[in-house]
């Protein structure tokens, strides 16, 4: 059983995945906003990076600078095999608890 | 958008950042923001973009501080609980076991505040910050928590028994300031550690592993 996926891990882990090449901190933020929706802060993507990394579910590695960044340098990321088991596991976790309902619900049944 | 080198976001804003950032992530992360800035939220928010800046930078800074923090305004908030529930006869001159044990803890938690973040950083500054911050912000919690327990315990047996120990003025505000300067000396003391075993340990190195 690979590691348990928050919904923000999950969703910075496919934005890396959807970014493929391109999967450096700036765009993996903007990924992460688009995708949930929400102003998500810079540091939680950082915080959550550094988090995937610790456990081995990402690698990254230091690109070039550009201007804009006054030549710093892009941090760009990729999936290890254990953090694509990990978003397959946690897909395949919500899929189960789901099974046998239809989507979207309708309101609960009460108690009358 | 704009790419122009000239939109800068406050100098002291960035030192900050980077002061308080690890030696592997100060490029990429202060880049990433930099360019986020410039390219998004000058365009987007005009003069407001600095206080986005600003509120992202307290991010990194609170992220990197709040456990030292909260575990400083604990101690200071069990103190003020114990001396509350528990009174015991403090007397002029002699020092009561619980004052040594909370003094101590708290010396304990602003030196290692201030060596763990020297040591992270690779950089004296980062620690001193990082103690300032530790020290302030765990006031900040202690007043909190003060006012917490007060919500909770305000019968006129607790107010005799608070005013008994030193007075609602003393934990609310008088202790909280009077350490400022104190975890800022401590946490200095523990920077210098920090900074020394990071130079010796050489965790300046950035992470360049390639992928």
């Amino acid at each position: 059983m690979a590691d348990v996926l928050g919904a923000f891990e999950q969703a910075v882990l496919l934005a890396i995945v959807r970014l493929g090449d391109d999967a450096y901190g700036r765009a993996i933020l903007k990924e992460a906003q688009a995708r949930l929706d929400r102003d998500v802060a810079a540091g939680a993507v950082h915080a959550t990076l550094d988090r995937l990394e610790h456990k081995r579910l990402i690698v990254s590695r230091l690109g070039s600078g550009t201007p804009v960044r006054a030549g710093r340098a892009r941090r760009y990321y990729r999936p290890l095999p254990a953090g694509i088991r990990a978003l397959n596991d946690a897909r395949a976790a919500v899929d189960h608890i789901w099974r046998g309902l239809k989507w979207p619900l309708v309101k609960a049944r009460s108690f009358a | 958008m704009t790419d122009d080198p000239s939109t800068l976001p406050p100098r002291w804003a960035e030192s900050l950042l980077r002061m308080m950032l690890r030696p592997a992530d100060r490029e990429s992360i202060s880049g990433d923001l930099l360019e986020e800035y410039r390219q998004s939220i000058v365009p987007a928010l005009g003069a407001r973009a600095d206080r986005w800046y600003v509120r992202q930078v307290g991010w990194y800074v609170l992220r990197a501080t709040w456990p030292w923090a909260a575990l400083a305004g604990g101690i200071l908030v069990g103190r003020y609980l114990l001396d509350t529930l528990a009174p015991v006869q403090y007397t002029r001159g002699i020092r009561h076991p619980r004052s040594t044990i909370m003094s101590w803890a708290l010396i304990a938690t602003y030196a290692l505040g201030g060596c763990w973040q020297a040591w992270r950083t690779a950089r004296l500054s980062g620690g001193i910050v990082g103690a300032f911050v530790t020290t302030a912000l765990g006031g900040a919690l202690s007043s909190l928590g003060t006012v917490l327990c007060l919500a909770v315990w305000h019968d006129p047996q607790m107010w005799r028994a608070i005013q008994g120990s030193g007075g609602i003025e003393e934990a609310l505000y008088g202790v909280p300031l009077m350490l400022v300067p104190v975890g800022v000396l401590v946490g200095t003391v523990g920077a210098t550690f920090g900074r020394t075993a990071a130079a010796i340990y050489d965790v300046s190195k950035p992470n360049t592993k390639s992928a």
